[in-house]
C-alpha cells in the first residue's frame, strides 16, 4: 500500500536524464523547452501551474495544446456544486454493462448504474464501480516506452510507420493483430478493413476468461454460434449447474434482478432454485436446494436429465434422491422451466442443456436464442495456439496486442515466442508483463477517457464516450488501428461516429445521453437443434483431485489487480482479501491435516507450487479452487505480492501434499465462522412455514421503554434491506467505498482487524461444513433511534439529529472508541492510523461532498447524508417535502436485486414503509430495543415439500 | 513475638531521628541501582508515549471489534493500585484506629504515584489526545458542553476529583514532617528544600488546631471520593449495554476489587521497605496480620461479585451473554479466567491461617499473585468481553502489541521512580502522628 515508486524532489536532479527529458518533452512540451534552456525556477512553476490547471479542467473540450493558461471564469457548461452524469460502459471481456459517470466541477468521480440499459437496470458492479480508480491511478503507463525505455509517441509513430511500409509491401503478411472478445461493431468493421488491406494479416482474439465452451456448445446444439438471453423473471424453476448466472456470466446484474423479482413471497409466487455446485458462488448461496457436486456427480446429474426429460426413460437406481423430484419439479412446470450451466463446463454438456431446455419448452419464454453479439465468434483456444506457434516458428513479423496481457494470463509458452517476434506492440493501461516483453508498449487510454462502442449480453449497443481527457496521453484501440491503416491523425470520435452514421445527429446525441442505441438488441434467432437427443456426453474426469481454476470475482484475469478497492473487496463466501488461497474442502482439509493458512505443495505437470489453504465449507472433497489473477508479477504499487498465480500448474493431473509453515491470510471474518451461528440474527424460514403463519419470523410483542419515542418530525429515514433478494456480489461495498471516500488499509491492517468498510456483508453458515446453507446479511449503522452509541460518547461527537440519523461528528470525535464498543452491531470504524491519508490515490477521484476522515476519528455509515442534503435543498427550492425515491443511498443505488429500500418511514405510502409493514419485516437484536431504523425481510427458502430437508 | 502495633521500645525522638534520618541522608546502598532501573523504564515509556502521538493508537493491539485494551485496562489497574492508600488512610483515620499511623504514609505515597500512572491512561488511549480537554465543560465561542449522559465524562471528573484531592490530602498530612525535616536539615539545599515545602509551618497550636480540622475535613472527603471513583470507573463498563459488561453488580464489584489490590499493593511495598529501612519496630507484624486479614476480606467481596457476575449471565439468560461467559470460561481467553480465580480467589484463602499471615515471603507473593489476577481481572472484563459481543459475524481477537507492552512497563517505572524519590526525599512515615501515638502509649499503658 505505500508507494513504490523512487521519489524524486525537484526537477533539477532530472537535468541531463535524457529519458526523463524525453519523457518530458511528451508530456509537458513547454516544460521541456524551459528545462533544455536551464532553470528558471518562476517560469517552471508558471508552466506546472498551467498543466496542473489542464489536469484539473479535463472535461474542457478545448484543444490543450492550444491553451495553456487556466481559465478565471470556469469553463462552459460545469457550473460549480452542480453535478452532472453522462452514460458510457464497462466492458468486460467484450460485453458491454451500461454505466454513468457522475462528475463534479467538472471531474468524473464516481461510476453508478444506468437505469436505461438492459444489462444494468441502474446497478453497477464493483468492477464497473471500481474503474474510476484505476482511470486515475498513478501506476497507470505514463508514456510510450521502447524495449521499457521512455521513447515518446512521435517515435513510435515514425518507427511503425517505417514497420507499415513493409507489411504493405508484404500485403500483410507476418502482421498478427490480437485482441480479446470483441463485440464493438467500430472494433469489428476496423479489422474487417484492415482485412481487406492486408489480406494475409491475421487477426487472433484471445482472452483468458473466455466462452468457448458456451460457444462450442451452441454450434454443437444449433451448428451456429448463437447465444442464450435468459429470462430469470419469468422462470419458475431454475436449474443452475455450476453456473455463473448471478455472478459473472454476461448481463449477470440482469439476471439478479430478474431473479431476485420472484424471492420475495410477500410480492408474489417464488421461484425455486436448484443449484449444483463443486465450488460454493453466489448462485448456491440462494438455491432452495443446493447440491455440492464434483465432476462426476455433475456427469450423473447430467445422465439422468437426459435420460429422464429427452428419453423418458427411468433413472439408474443408485441416483441420488433429490434428482427424481428436481426433475418432476422441471417437468411440472414445462415453459417455465430453465437449466443452466457454467462456462468451465465442457461443451457437450453445454449441448445437452440446450436440448434439455428445449424439451422442456423454455424457448421464447425462460430464455431466448440471437445471433451472436460478438463481432466474430471464433474458437479463442485455437486462436492462440495458433498464434504461439506462428511466432515460435518465426512467421509472425508484426504483432499489436490490444488490451490483453496475455504474457501473464496465457501459458508461459506465449511469453517465450513473444520474444521472438521482431516488432511487437503492447497497448495497456499499465506496464504489465507484456509490455515489459513487448518491443513498444502504449499507453491505453482508459475505457473512461476514449471513444468506442460495445454491445450488452442481448446485443444492445452502446457508445462508450469519453469522460475526461487522457490523463496520460493514453490512445483507443481504435486509433492504433486507424494508424495501421494508414490515417496519419486518427482521431477516435470520427471513427465511432463514422460507423454509426445512419444515426443523425439528433438520434446520436440521443444515443450518448440514454447510453444505449435504441433498436440494438439482437432479434430472436430461428435456429433449431441438431439433434433432439443431445450429444453423448464425455466420460467424467477420473483424478481424485480435480483444480477449478476460475476467475477471481473481482480482479477477474489480473487486469483489475492495481485496484485496492478490488482487493480489499470481501470474496462473498471466504470473504477474504488480497489473497487466493486454494480452496479445500472440509473433508479434504482433515485428511491432509490442515487448517486455513497452511502451507501445502502443489505439483502438477512438473510444475510445483507451494500456497496455502482455505477450507471452504460446501466445497466438493474432489475439487480445489483457486482464483486467478492474483500473483501479478509486474504490476503497480497496490497489486505487487498480492496472491498466487496458479496458471503455471497447467491442467494435467494434480497432487497435494502437506507443506510446513503457516502463510498469513487476511480476511475480514476474524474468527472461525462454523462458530458463529446465525439464529436470530438472520432469520430465515420455508415457504410451508411462511405459508401457515406470514409472521413467524417476528418478534412477538414489541417491547416497552421507559423513554419518550425518539424525533417525531415529519421525516424519519429508514431503510429495509430484503434478505431474500441479496446475493452478496458487494456491489453496494464498493458503491459505499467510493460514495464516502472509504479508505482502503491494506492486508497487514486487515489482518490487524482494522478493515473500514462502512457496509459489510456478513455472511453466515448452517448446518454442516461439507453442505452448509449460507446466510447472507448486509450490515451498515442501523441508525438506532435508542443508539447506544450516543448517550456513551463523552464529547457528543454522535448525536441524532430532527430526522432520526445518527449522525458523526468527525471534528468534534476525540477518539475514545466507546462508541464502537457499545454498538450492538459493531458498525463503527475506527481510523486507527492516518489511512485516507496514505491511501496511494489521486484526490480527485474523491467525492468532494464527503469529507475525509483524519487519524484519531470514528467513522461509520450515513444513510449518505449528502444526498440527503442534496435532495432536501432541491425540495426547499421548490418549496415542497421531499419526494420519496428523490433520495437513493449509494448502496441502494449499486444494488442489481435492489434489496434496499430507502426512504422516510413516516410516510405511510413510501417504498419503505410499505416494505418495513412486510410480515417478513425485522428488527436485528430487537431483545435490546435499540430501535433500529433498518429493518430486515427474513429470508423464505422455497423447498421442494418431496424432496427431504437431510438428503441434499 | 508482639504483636503490638508499634515495638514498645520505641521513643519519640528516637524514631524521629531515624525516619528523618532517612530523608535526610542516610546511606542506602540499594537505592541507585534501582533508581536508575526505573530510570530506564521510563526512558522506555517516553519512548513509548512519543511514538504514540507521532503514529497514532494504531500501534497498540485494539482493533475492530476490541477497541478498547491494554490502556484501559492499565488505567483500571492502576486506579484500583491507588485505592489502597486512600482507603488505609482516610477510612482507618476516621476510625482512629491506631495500626494506620505507621502505614499511611507509605500507602498514600503508593496511591498517589499510582494515580498519576492510571491517569495518563486515558488520555494515550484517545484517538486524538491532542483534544483531551474537550472532556472538560469549559466555556467556549461554541456553545459545546461535554455529554453529560457518558460514563466517561463522569470518569473524567472523578479521575481529576481523586487525583487533586488525593495530592492535597498527602501534601497536608506532609505538612509537620517536611516542617521537622527542615528544622532538621543541616545542608542550606536542604533546609530551603524543606523550608519551601513545609509553606511556614512552625508548630503554633493554631496551625495545629487547623491542620488537624483540614485533615479531619479530607480524610471526610477522601473516605467516600475512594468509592465513588471506582464505582465510576465500574459504570464506564456497566453503563453499556456491551455484552459482559452490562451489569447492575458493576460498581461495588469495582470497589471490591481495587481495594483488594490496593491492600496486596501496600503489602507488596512495605514488607520489602519494612527491612530494607529498618522499620520493623514501626510496621510490625501486627500491621502485616491486619492487612492480610483485610486482603483476605477483600478478596471474598471479590469472590462473591464473581459468583453474582456468573449467576446474573445465566439468570439472566441471554444468549449473547451466555455465549461470551462460556467462551470466556472455557475459549481463547480461558486461561486469563482461571488465573483470574486462581490469584484473586484462591492464593488469598491462605490467609485464613495466622501463621501464614506472618509469613512475610508468602504474604508477599500472595499479594503479587493478587496484584498479576487483578490485572488480568481487567483484562477479562476489557477483552473478552469485546471479542464476543452480540452479532457472531462481528467476532474477533485482539492480541497487545510490544507497545502495549512498553508503555505498561513504563508506567511501573514511572511508579517505582516516583516511590523511590520518596522514599529518599521524604518521611516515609508520618513521624507527627507516630509521636502521638507514642505518647498516647506512655500516658495508658
Amino acid at each position: 500500500m505505500r508507494p513504490g515508486k523512487p521519489i524524486w524532489r525537484s526537477l533539477d536532479e532530472h537535468e541531463g536524464d535524457a529519458a526523463f527529458m524525453a519523457r518530458v518533452a511528451e508530456e509537458f512540451p513547454g516544460l521541456a523547452r524551459v528545462l533544455a534552456e536551464g532553470p528558471d525556477r518562476r517560469q517552471v512553476l508558471k508552466l506546472m501551474g498551467a498543466g496542473l490547471a489542464l489536469g484539473l479542467g479535463g472535461c474542457d473540450p478545448g484543444d490543450p495544446k492550444g491553451q495553456i493558461i487556466p481559465g478565471i471564469k470556469a469553463p462552459p457548461g460545469i457550473v460549480p456544486g452542480v453535478e452532472n452524469e453522462y452514460a458510457t460502459a464497462s466492458v468486460l471481456d467484450g460485453y458491454a454493462t451500461g454505466i454513468r459517470v457522475r462528475h463534479q466541477d467538472g471531474r468524473p468521480m464516481q461510476v453508478v448504474g444506468n437505469p436505461d440499459h438492459p444489462a444494468s437496470l441502474g446497478a453497477a458492479d464493483p468492477i464497473a464501480q471500481a474503474r474510476i480508480l484505476s482511470l486515475y491511478d498513478p501506476d497507470r503507463s505514463h508514456g510510450a516506452t521502447k524495449r521499457n525505455q521512455p521513447a515518446g509517441w512521435d517515435a513510435f509513430l515514425a518507427a511503425f510507420e517505417q514497420r507499415r511500409a513493409g507489411i504493405a509491401a508484404r500485403k500483410g503478411e507476418g502482421l498478427n493483430i490480437l485482441t480479446g472478445t470483441v463485440t464493438s461493431p467500430t472494433l469489428g468493421a476496423q479489422l474487417a478493413r484492415l482485412q481487406q488491406l492486408y489480406p494475409q494479416m491475421r487477426w487472433h482474439q484471445w482472452q483468458a476468461i473466455n466462452r468457448d465452451v458456451v460457444r462450442q456448445g451452441a454450434m454443437l446444439a444449433y451448428g451456429r454460434p448463437v447465444e442464450a438471453v435468459y429470462h430469470l423473471d419469468r422462470a419458475d424453476v431454475i436449474l443452475a449447474i455450476d453456473s455463473d448466472l448471478l455472478s459473472a456470466a454476461p448481463g449477470h446484474l440482469r439476471h439478479a434482478r430478474d431473479f431476485a423479482g420472484r424471492r420475495n413471497p410477500v410480492a408474489g409466487s417464488m421461484s425455486r432454485l436448484y443449484a449444483v455446485e463443486s465450488t460454493p458462488d453466489l448462485t448456491g448461496i440462494l438455491a432452495d436446494h443446493r447440491i455440492v457436486a464434483g465432476p462426476r456427480e455433475i456427469h450423473e446429474i447430467l445422465t439422468a436429465l437426459a435420460a429422464a426429460i429427452l428419453r423418458h426413460g427411468a433413472l439408474e437406481p443408485n441416483t441420488p434422491a433429490w434428482i427424481a423430484p428436481a426433475i418432476a419439479d422441471l417437468e411440472a412446470h414445462a415453459g417455465g422451466a430453465l437449466i443452466h450451466i457454467g462456462p468451465d463446463q465442457p461443451a457437450e454438456y453445454h449441448a445437452l442443456v440446450h436440448a434439455l431446455n428445449e424439451a422442456l419448452g423454455g424457448r421464447g419464454k425462460t430464455f431466448d436464442l440471437i445471433e451472436p453479439v460478438e463481432a466474430n465468434p471464433i474458437d479463442q483456444a485455437a486462436s492462440l495456439r495458433t498464434l504461439i506457434a506462428d511466432m515460435a516458428g518465426g512467421r509472425v513479423q508484426d504483432l499489436l496486442i490490444l488490451g490483453e496481457n496475455p504474457a501473464f494470463t496465457a501459458p508461459a509458452a506465449f511469453a517465450e515466442a513473444l520474444k521472438q517476434v521482431p516488432f511487437s506492440v503492447s497497448l495497456g493501461l499499465e506496464p504489465d508483463e507484456t509490455a515489459e516483453l513487448a518491443t513498444w508498449h502504449l499507453p491505453e487510454a482508459h475505457p473512461l477517457e476514449a471513444w468506442s462502442d460495445a454491445r450488452a449480453h442481448d446485443g444492445t449497443v452502446t457508445i462508450l464516450q469519453p469522460q475526461v481527457l487522457p490523463l496520460f496521453g493514453g490512445h483507443s484501440a481504435h486509433e492504433i488501428l486507424a494508424l495501421l491503416a494508414g490515417d496519419g491523425a486518427p482521431d477516435g470520435y470520427k471513427i465511432v461516429r463514422e460507423t454509426w452514421s445512419k444515426l443523425d445527429d439528433a438520434a446520436w446525441h440521443r444515443s450518448l445521453a440514454s447510453g444505449v442505441i435504441a433498436g440494438t438488441a439482437g432479434k430472436p434467432s430461428d435456429g433449431r437443434l441438431l439433434q433432439i437427443g443431445g450429444p453423448t456426453l464425455p466420460a467424467p474426469t477420473d483424478r481424485p483431485i480435480t483444480l477449478l481454476l476460475r476467475p477471481d470475482p473481482y480482479l477477474w484475469d489480473g487486469r483489475f489487480a492495481n485496484s485496492a478497492w478490488l482487493q480489499e473487496l470481501p470474496r462473498p463466501l471466504t470473504k477474504l482479501v488480497w489473497d487466493n488461497p486454494l480452496l479445500i474442502a472440509p473433508a479434504l482439509a482433515t485428511q491432509l491435516g490442515v487448517g486455513n493458512g497452511d502451507l501445502v505443495k502443489l505439483s502438477a505437470g512438473g510444475k510445483v507450487l507451494t500456497v496455502p489453504v482455505w477450507v471452504q465449507p460446501g466445497q466438493a472433497p474432489d475439487c480445489v479452487t483457486a482464483y486467478r489473477g492474483f500473483g501479478r508479477r509486474q504490476i503497480g504499487a497496490v497489486g505487487k505480492n498480492a496472491g498466487f498465480d496458479f496458471l503455471p500448474l497447467g491442467d494435467g493431473p494434480l497432487s497435494i501434499e502437506k507443506a510446513s509453515g503457516v502463510y498469513a491470510l487476511a480476511t475480514t471474518e476474524h474468527h472461525n465462522p462454523l462458530d458463529a451461528a446465525p439464529e436470530g440474527v438472520v432469520r430465515h424460514g420455508t415457504a410451508v412455514a411462511f405459508a401457515a403463519n406470514p409472521k413467524f419470523l417476528q418478534s412477538p410483542d414489541p417491547q416497552a421503554s421507559l423513554y419518550p419515542p425518539q424525533p417525531t418530525g415529519d421525516t424519519a429515514w429508514g431503510m429495509s434491506i430484503d434478505l431474500n433478494a441479496c446475493i452478496g456480489c458487494n456491489a453496494c461495498v464498493t458503491a459505499c467505498q467510493a460514495e464516502n471516500n472509504v479508505p482502503v488499509v491494506g492486508k497487514d491492517e486487515v489482518l490487524r482487524e482494522r478493515e473500514m468498510h462502512w457496509l459489510r456483508i456478513d455472511r453466515y453458515y448452517e448446518g454442516p461444513a461439507e453442505a452448509p446453507r449460507v446466510l447472507l446479511q448486509p450490515m451498515l449503522c442501523m441508525h438506532c433511534e435508542e443508539a447506544p452509541c450516543e448517550v456513551v460518547c463523552p464529547v457528543g461527537a454522535t448525536m441524532h439529529d430532527a430526522e432520526g440519523l445518527n449522525v458523526m461528528v468527525y471534528n468534534r470525535c476525540v477518539g475514545t472508541r466507546f462508541c464502537s464498543n457499545n454498538c450492538p452491531y459493531k458498525v463503527r470504524r475506527f481510523n486507527y492510523f492516518a489511512f485516507a491519508r496514505d491511501e496511494v490515490r489521486s484526490i480527485q477521484s474523491r467525492n468532494q461532498e464527503v469529507s475525509v476522515r483524519a487519524r484519531g476519528v470514528m467513522e461509520k455509515c450515513s444513510f449518505c447524508l449528502q444526498r440527503i442534503a442534496a435532495a432536501r435543498i432541491d425540495a426547499d427550492k421548490e418549496d415542497r417535502a421531499i419526494r420519496d425515491g428523490e433520495v437513493v443511498t449509494a448502496c441502494q443505488a449499486a444494488c442489481p436485486t435492489q434489496a434496499i429500500s430507502f426512504g422516510n418511514i413516516r410516510d405511510r405510502a413510501s417504498a419503505v414503509a410499505k416494505r418495513k409493514a412486510s410480515p417478513l419485516a425485522y428488527a436485528l437484536l430487537d431483545e435490546i430495543n435499540t430501535k433500529p431504523r433498518v429493518t430486515y425481510e427474513g429470508r423464505i427458502r422455497n423447498a421442494n415439500p418431496a424432496i427431504a430437508e437431510d438428503s441434499v | 513475638m508482639t504483636m503490638e502495633a508499634i515495638a514498645p521500645e520505641v521513643t519519640a525522638a528516637g524514631m524521629t531521628d531515624d525516619i528523618a534520618g532517612i530523608a535526610l541522608g542516610r546511606r542506602l546502598k540499594w537505592w541507585l541501582p534501582c533508581f536508575v532501573v526505573a530510570l530506564g523504564g521510563l526512558g522506555l515509556l517516553g519512548a513509548a508515549i512519543g511514538w504514540l502521538f507521532y503514529a497514532g493508537v494504531g500501534i497498540w493491539g485494539i482493533d475492530w471489534p476490541v477497541a478498547w485494551g491494554l490502556a484501559i485496562i492499565n488505567y483500571v489497574w492502576w486506579i484500583g493500585i491507588a485505592s489502597g492508600g486512600t482507603f488505609i488512610s482516610a477510612f482507618f483515620f476516621l476510625m482512629r484506629v491506631e495500626w494506620r499511623t505507621a502505614l499511611n504514609r507509605i500507602a498514600e505515597s503508593m496511591t498517589l504515584f499510582a494515580a498519576a500512572c492510571a491517569g495518563i491512561f486515558p488520555i494515550l488511549h484517545l484517538g486524538r489526545p491532542w483534544f483531551f480537554y474537550w472532556l472538560f465543560p469549559y466555556p467556549n465561542t461554541m456553545g459545546l458542553w461535554p455529554q453529560f449522559r457518558s460514563p466517561l465524562l463522569w470518569d473524567f471528573f472523578a479521575i481529576l476529583a481523586y487525583v487533586v484531592s488525593s495530592v492535597l490530602f498527602w501534601y497536608l498530612g506532609l505538612l509537620p514532617d517536611l516542617a521537622s525535616l527542615r528544622d532538621r536539615a543541616t545542608s542550606r539545599r536542604q533546609q530551603i528544600a524543606y523550608g519551601a515545602l513545609a509553606m511556614g509551618f512552625r508548630g503554633t497550636a493554631s496551625q495545629w488546631k487547623h491542620h488537624r480540622a483540614a485533615y479531619g475535613v479530607m480524610a471526610a472527603i477522601m473516605a467516600p471520593l475512594v468509592v465513588s471513583v471506582h464505582s465510576i470507573v465500574g459504570l464506564d463498563f456497566a453503563g453499556a449495554q456491551t455484552t459482559g459488561w452490562h451489569s447492575t453488580q458493576f460498581p461495588p464489584f469495582f470497589v471490591f476489587g481495587a481495594v483488594l489490590s490496593g491492600f496486596a499493593s501496600v503489602l507488596f511495598l512495605a514488607i520489602p521497605l519494612r527491612r530494607l529501612l529498618r522499620l520493623e519496630p514501626y510496621i510490625t507484624e501486627h500491621h502485616l496480620d491486619v492487612l492480610g486479614k483485610l486482603m483476605l476480606t477483600a478478596s471474598l467481596c471479590v469472590a462473591y461479585a464473581y459468583l453474582m457476575d456468573a449467576f446474573s449471565v445465566f439468570y439472566g439468560a441471554h444468549p449473547a451473554e451466555v455465549t461470551m461467559f462460556i467462551e470466556r470460561a472455557f475459549g481463547l481467553y480461558a486461561p486469563v479466567y482461571w488465573a483470574t480465580i486462581l490469584f484473586n480467589i484462591l492464593a488469598p484463602q491462605l490467609l485464613w491461617s495466622h501463621r501464614l499471615r506472618l509469613n512475610q515471603p508468602l504474604v508477599m507473593a500472595i499479594s503479587l499473585a493478587v496484584i498479576v489476577g487483578m490485572w488480568l481481572e481487567r483484562y477479562e472484563i476489557v477483552v473478552t468481553s469485546l471479542h464476543r459481543t452480540n452479532l457472531p459475524s462481528a467476532w474477533g481477537v485482539y492480541h497487545a502489541t510490544f507497545w502495549d507492552w512498553a508503555t505498561l512497563t513504563g508506567t511501573i517505572a514511572l511508579f517505582f521512580a516516583g516511590f523511590l524519590l520518596f522514599v529518599r526525599l521524604l518521611p516515609v512515615l508520618s513521624m507527627f502522628e507516630m509521636r502521638e501515638l507514642i505518647g498516647k502509649r506512655r500516658r495508658q499503658p
